[in-house]
């Protein structure tokens, strides 16, 4: 077959991957002690399947759904924020809230910065994610009690 | 420049949070034990009967000890994430956490869930929910006898709901069923509270529940305990003893502590949890609420009583089928 | 009308200044993600021991219904739902947000709120004993129909290709079984991860499915997060009175749904806003696209959540059966103070109850100035906030609010890389709505239909069991005419054109 542009080939590879999950799925289910169990993630597994393989199908018969102009802007901004945020949250039950929480806020800040640094804001964004911080910190410990993570070496 | 700005943030942030007021010495003494408030972590949602418990024993450490609880949850795998992190809070005295029976004992058996049974370091046993076969108030059964009869006559028809599988009631269903030589159908619920709520809609013949249930619902009633001697709150209900059904069981709970908690505090907090346990006004709670007082303290008393439940409920979830 | 009497009760300056407290409070609470209402009651419980019944039954009341309420801000503005309960609020609020409508949604959603929370607790002031009994009524099959129901928006709400939503709904529907499972005893999916082991947590998936996405697009762009219209910010009350009176029915219909889904036990806000959207969309007039920003879908969700407070106190003071999950919380502190609910506790009790149920109703209405007040300020901050602060304060919210609700580390883990592969499967056209209709109906759907299948096995007749109860079918016959009626709509006007064109 020549290899005309098909529409939504990353559609399509999404349905494969959907396709392994669901054996995945399907094979951890004969583990389970209790018949009951087992059922209903089969049952979704297959339907999983089924509709992937279906997309697979159109797609392969040239009719992929049409979903326009990709995103646009900066892919690295966006990485960073995604590993950023789970590094704060993998690194706070040893950091503790705290010291987790501002690092995160100041690299979160710089992946978010498009307007120049002057020195007001460089003065001012500080201080405000500072209060938002400790206001949130205050907000959480000592009102609604929630016992966040304090640090392993203190 | 962003490095210059992303140390400012480090040092600004370090130094506020010393302002803030981290406890930097918190050094557990026990003579001066307890001098802040005791964070009780109760491994399951708010509103549910382990929540309700520690709820009715937070106002007894205040009054008497002078000692504030501030109670949290850390629901999820049916208590096990709550457990399996148990060892690795800090030791000081100011952390407890609710303990299940028999969940303790079955889940490490299941599956890996964290941890072992015996990683957990109990201070006390305090009470149980006995279980209990309870029908509607204008159920045509009036007694055990007449439920038992009918279960020989129909074999897997009389429909049990009851809390989930390998807990308490479900372990009971499969000895009643033994021991009475019928055949029952378990229909598993979210709790005591949707398993009741089954039962009230005539969804189910009967619930294998809890003590509490009467306790706490209009409009149900009790067939037979699983207490060896009868429920004082219910002087009219046999046990299953009576009936000739050798069943004593229900849902058993607990304090437990990190691991690395000195044994002076280990002590000081046993004798706090005895204290209120054995406080009229706290027994009357109780047992106003349907739950059955028991007293397996820290030490040997704890140890035999966790000997004898780890065999009993093995075996029960091998008979369910719930262990290979 | 009932207890009357009872309304001077709950007139007393420290009632009127809880019920005040707890709105505001709650409002706050609410809007922010990871927030939810049962955990706001739930903080409350220990000031409540040394309280007047009455007065805390008004405190957490009041608490409840403006969580529920400020749900609808970060639903609005951030696509993301303070409180699973708003979670149909997106579908609409956050278009119309993004078109630079935030303001107007934002009143729409105060209006709808304080409509919805009047009905519920005006059903619970009149009808409660009555109505109690649909708690009962509701069996395992009928909530298995009911999560079916659900699911069946999938097809209206998957944009695009139906195949991809299909995919997405089972994909929520698996992701639910992961961790221990409910009604049987196995762990599931874990594939020997501890971290898994609790599961995914619905309030932490909704943010890494919603909010997470609108982060990572956020930082990609310079751009403005929401278009911002001159002179944008104000209330324009009129504006919303004027739609919420058209949309009239939908309003009344919406809160009658909310109020009875609050009633059943096994559901919940987020339920009752599902199903009264869909009903919306189902029955929209000419003109409204739902979906695209159509001020009828705020109406809807907003208005059936909170129909569901006053609902769902209905069978937990009738029958001690909590409704909802904040409702358990607020009968396990009443248990403390040793009030026992049920029937008799509107007899020997009821001076009590009925204090509260009007403290509810002075609670709701106050939720109007202070919602607007409120509401207005949120928005305000959300539009006027620099990005290079906006995405680390949304970001840290949502972190500090992912471990809140079960002090959990691994759910905010679980939120981000939700997030992150929520992202790439929306870049390809699996939309998070389906995703998120399978992970919350999933529970409800499975234990169900376990329960069903078992007490059908026990009677010998599995197909009476499914298929021969009154409720059922008619769950059955609404979920085949939603499923239907576009296909035959679509027809209906096919040939229509091709009469036109003879």
């Amino acid at each position: 077959m020549p290899t005309e542009a098909r529409k939504d080939t990353g559609g399509a590879v999404v349905s494969l991957l959907l396709i392994a999950l669901g054996c995945l799925v399907i094979w951890d289910t004969t583990t389970y002690a209790d018949s009951d169990s087992a059922v209903f993630p089969r049952t979704f597994a297959a339907v999983m399947i089924v509709a992937a393989v279906a997309y697979v199908l159109t797609w392969l018969a040239g009719r992929g759904e049409d979903l326009g102009e990709p995103a646009g802007g900066s892919s690295r901004r966006r990485i960073c924020l995604i590993v950023v945020m789970l590094a704060g949250a993998l690194a706070m039950p040893w950091l503790g809230f705290l010291f987790a929480a501002l690092p995160v806020f100041g690299a979160l800040l710089l992946v978010a910065m498009y307007d120049p640094w002057t020195t007001r804001r460089m003065i001012l964004y500080p201080v405000i994610g500072l209060a938002i911080v400790f206001g949130f910190y205050f907000l959480f410990n000592d009102v609604l009690l929630v016992p966040l993570p304090t640090p392993a070496f203190l | 420049m962003k490095t210059t700005i992303r140390r400012k943030f480090l040092t600004a942030g370090a130094a506020l949070a010393v302002i803030a007021g981290f406890d930097l010495a918190a050094q557990p003494a026990a003579a001066e034990y307890p001098e802040k408030p005791i964070s009780y972590i109760i491994p399951f949602g708010p509103g549910g009967e382990s929540d309700i418990t520690a709820r009715l024993q937070q106002p007894f450490f205040k009054d008497k000890f002078g000692v504030d609880t501030v109670i949290s949850y850390k629901p999820g795998g049916g208590g096990a994430v709550g457990w399996a992190e148990l060892n690795s809070l800090k030791g000081d005295g100011y952390t407890i956490m609710g303990v299940n029976l028999p969940h303790i004992v079955l889940q490490p058996q299941q599956k890996d869930v964290g941890y072992q049974t015996d990683d957990i370091t109990m201070l006390y046993w305090f009470h149980y929910t006995p279980d209990a076969i309870v029908v509607t108030d204008d159920s045509e059964f009036k007694t055990i006898q007449d439920l038992i009869k009918y279960a020989k006559a129909n074999p897997g028809k009389l429909t049990f709901s009851g809390s989930g599988k390998g807990t308490s009631p479900h372990l009971a269903q499969v000895t009643f069923d033994k021991l009475a030589g019928v055949k029952t159908t378990y229909v598993p619920f979210k709790g005591t509270g949707a398993s009741v709520t089954a039962l009230m809609g005539k969804q189910v013949t009967a619930a294998m529940a809890f003590t509490t249930v009467a306790a706490n619902y209009e409009k149900t009633r009790l067939l037979a305990v699983a207490m060896e001697k009868r429920h004082p709150r219910f002087p009219d209900v046999p046990t299953f003893r009576e009936v000739g059904l050798d069943i004593v069981s229900g849902a058993y709970r607990g304090i437990a502590v990190p691991k690395s908690t000195p044994e002076p505090i280990r002590a000081k907090l046993t004798k706090m949890i005895s204290d209120i346990n054995h406080d009229p006004a706290f027994q009357k709670k109780m047992i106003d609420g349907g739950f059955a007082v028991v007293d397996y303290a820290y030490g040997k008393s704890e140890q035999d009583f966790m000997k004898k439940m780890k065999v009993d409920a093995t075996a029960a979830a091998k008979a369910a089928g719930m262990l290979k | 009308m009932a207890g009357l009497e009872h309304l001077l009760g709950a007139l007393t300056p420290l009632n009127l200044l809880f019920a005040l407290f707890g709105v505001v409070a709650g409002t706050v609470i609410g809007a922010i993600p990871g927030l939810t209402a049962t955990m706001a009651v739930a903080v409350l419980v220990p000031l409540t021991f040394a309280m007047p019944t009455a007065s805390a039954l008004i405190l957490m009341g009041a608490i409840y219904t403006g969580a529920i309420y400020g749900g609808a801000y970060s639903a609005i503005l951030l696509n993301t739902p303070g409180t699973p309960s708003a979670i149909a609020t997106t579908f609409d609020g956050y278009p119309l947000a993004k078109k630079g409508n935030g303001d107007y949604a934002i009143t729409v959603a105060c209006l709808a709120s304080v409509v919805g929370g009047m009905i519920g607790a005006l059903a619970l002031l009149t009808l409660a004993p009555p109505l109690s009994r649909v708690a009962l009524a509701f069996g395992p099959v009928e909530y298995f129909w009911l999560a079916i129901f659900g699911l069946s928006l999938i097809a209206a709400l998957a944009e695009g290709s139906l195949l991809k939503g299909m995919a997405g709904g089972a994909l929520g529907l698996i992701l639910s079984c992961i961790g221990v499972a409910e009604v049987s005893a196995d762990v599931r999916l874990t594939f020997g991860s501890h971290t898994m082991l609790s599961g995914i947590q619905i309030v932490a998936a909704l943010i890494g499915l919603y909010c997470v996405p609108v982060l990572i697009d956020l930082v990609a762009t310079p751009d403005h997060h929401l278009k911002i219209e001159k002179g944008s910010g104000g209330y324009r009350l009129g504006e919303a009175i004027a739609y919420l009176w058209r949309d009239k029915i939908n309003a009344v219909r919406s809160s009658v749904i909310g109020t009875i889904v609050g009633i059943l036990p096994g559901a919940g806000g987020s339920i009752a806003s599902l199903v009264a959207y869909s009903e919306a969309r189902r029955t929209a007039k000419k003109g409204q696209v739902y979906g695209k920003g159509e001020p009828g879908g705020v109406v809807a969700s907003e208005s059936a959540n909170n129909a569901t407070v006053g609902g769902g106190f209905i069978p937990t003071l009738v029958l001690g059966i909590p409704g909802t999950p904040p409702d358990a919380v607020i009968l396990g502190a009443l248990l403390v103070q040793g009030v026992r609910t049920g029937p008799s506790l509107f007899t020997q009790q009821g001076e009590v109850v009925y204090t509260f149920i009007w403290g509810l109703i002075l609670a709701t209405i106050l939720m109007l100035p202070t919602g607007l007040l409120i509401g207005r300020y949120a928005y305000r901050t959300i539009i006027t906030l620099p990005k290079a602060l906006l995405v680390p304060a949304i970001a840290f919210m949502t972190i500090i609010g992912g471990y809140a609700i079960r002090n959990n580390i691994s759910d905010v883990v679980i939120m981000i890389v939700l997030g992150g592969i929520g992202w790439v499967l929306g870049r390809f056209g699996f939309t998070a709505s389906p995703i998120v209709l399978g992970l919350i109906l999933g529970p409800i759907a499975e234990a169900g239909f376990v329960q069903a299948w078992t007490i059908g096995g026990a009677t010998d007749d599995r197909f009476a069991m499914f298929f021969g109860r009154p409720i059922s079918i008619a769950i059955i016959v609404f979920t085949l005419f939603t499923l239907l009626s576009p296909f035959y709509l679509a027809r209906m006007k096919k040939l229509k054109e091709r009469a036109h064109a003879d």
